[in-house]
């Protein structure tokens, strides 16, 4: 075990941030929000910003739309903090709701266009905090969301990965795996009940 | 409900339908309690297939975003029956607790750099302040990472991780404020031997990461509140018990 005592920091090193208690969580800060607390939905970005850039991204896979449509979606939740009701869900479920939709929308309308182009290049920033936030975070929720996808059978996963991270609508999913229409919708509702199990044993092991 | 309509859950929420459909679907929610509940339960599974998409985004979005929304003006909240959205029956704070974890992954490696080296330059601490972020970035990244969580009765949770194959583990604290005069501290419990302490949090410190060399062999992390500076045995009762697989 390494040694490590008392914690007693120097007052005239603080050159790190300071360590508060934790954040407020999202359901707080979307009804501060909603109120027009703009220093509320600065902290909201830094909670939610990760996920949302990273889900866009992962869709759209061009870090420049990306950019544009989580800027987008991003400003329709501050836009809309007053239409959320913690009845019907939790804020960040309502918020990535919101930027799913956003890029899927996107993505649909190149298609529809013919005209998906892959802008390779511009990739994002890291800074070093960003980066140990990134490795963090991500480690420990992608380990449960990667070990539940791996517990559905390979029709469930597929199904429900290539609509979610890639927005297809479900005819195209269909075709893309060669299966009956209705046996995909079947797949997709059947494979969230099935992820939604094991995430519910997961988060509360 | 229709079979038709109920089957097509799964893709409305993974936002597979087109327009019309969803369009329709919506319609037939207001008039279906069973299928809300299950659209609100699989919305809240389907969000979370986000947690594996994290990608840090470029600094510039947020100014641009915070610019942006300074002149956008909000919507009033809805009068009518709201738009559907999605539920979480379970409560979900980690996103939060795990933003303070971040925080303290700098300000717990910028402690241990001190400790260790005392007076030395900035750039020094810095460095130590790095060596410590790859170690538990090495160690959360390692194959065989175990992942144990336990909530700390008086509020928030503490996460342990622990690698065999780097024979060492990551402690994350992300707890409320303890009591007034009061700090937390870690413990590590052994088969047969008495706690041993893993750290003293400053007072008012809520949150921290600390890197425990040679962790595995251990069974439990605990958790107390204790008078600063840290006692030589826990004060009972441990508000965390981590059981170490």
């Amino acid at each position: 075990m390494a040694e490590r005592g008392a914690g007693r920091r120097p007052d005239h090193l603080a050159a790190v941030p300071a360590v508060g208690p934790p954040p407020a969580d999202a359901g707080d800060l979307l009804r501060e929000v909603a109120r027009g607390d703009e220093k509320a939905f600065g902290k909201l970005y830094d909670l939610v910003a990760p996920r949302v850039y990273g889900l866009i991204r992962r869709v759209l896979r061009d870090p420049a739309q990306a950019e544009e449509v989580a800027q987008e979606a991003l400003v329709e939740v501050w836009r809309m903090a007053a239409r959320f009701d913690p009845e019907r869900g939790s804020a960040t479920s309502w918020i990535f709701t919101i930027a799913h939709r956003r890029a899927v929308d996107r993505v649909r309308s190149e298609q529809a266009a013919g005209e998906r182009t892959i802008r390779a290049g511009v990739a994002s920033v890291d800074t070093p905090y960003d980066a140990v936030a990134d490795e963090v975070n991500g480690r420990l929720e992608r380990q449960q969301v990667r070990r539940c996808l791996d517990d559905l059978t390979e029709l469930q996963r597929q199904a429900v990965t290539l609509a979610y991270y890639q927005g297809h609508s479900y005819p195209r999913v269909a075709e893309l795996l060669g299966t009956p229409l209705p046996t995909v919708k079947t797949r997709m509702r059947d494979g969230l009940i099935r992820l939604r199990d094991c995430m519910g044993a997961g988060a509360s092991a | 409900m229709t079979i038709d309509i109920h089957t097509l859950v799964g893709a409305y929420v993974l936002d597979a339908v087109d327009d019309i459909e969803r369009a329709a679907f919506e319609r037939h929610l207001r008039e279906c309690d069973a299928c809300r509940i299950e659209v609100t339960e699989l919305g809240e599974t389907a969000a979370r297939l986000a947690d594996n998409t994290w990608s840090v985004p470029p600094p510039w979005l947020r100014e641009n975003v915070m610019t942006e929304i300074g002149r956008t003006r909000q919507a009033p909240p809805a009068v009518e029956a709201a738009p559907v959205t999605r539920t979480a029956p379970r409560r979900r704070r980690f996103a939060a607790a795990a933003a303070a974890v971040v925080a303290a992954v700098g300000a717990g490696s910028a402690v241990y750099a001190v400790q260790d080296q005392r007076v030395r330059d900035q750039r020094q601490v810095a460095e130590a302040a790095r060596a410590e972020q790859a170690r538990v970035r090495t160690i959360l990244a390692a194959p065989d990472v175990v992942l144990s969580r336990q909530d700390v009765s008086t509020g928030g949770r503490v996460t342990v991780a622990t690698s065999r194959l780097h024979n060492a583990g990551v402690v994350m604290l992300a707890a409320e404020a303890a009591p007034t005069g009061r700090v937390y501290q870690l413990w590590t419990i052994r088969p047969g031997g008495a706690p041993q302490s893993a750290g003293v949090l400053n007072e008012g410190q809520a949150a921290d990461v600390v890197v425990l060399e040679g962790l595995p062999g251990a069974t439990d992390v605990g958790v107390t509140i204790e008078p600063p500076k840290g006692s030589a045995t826990p004060t009972l009762p441990l508000v965390a018990d981590v059981k170490l697989a």
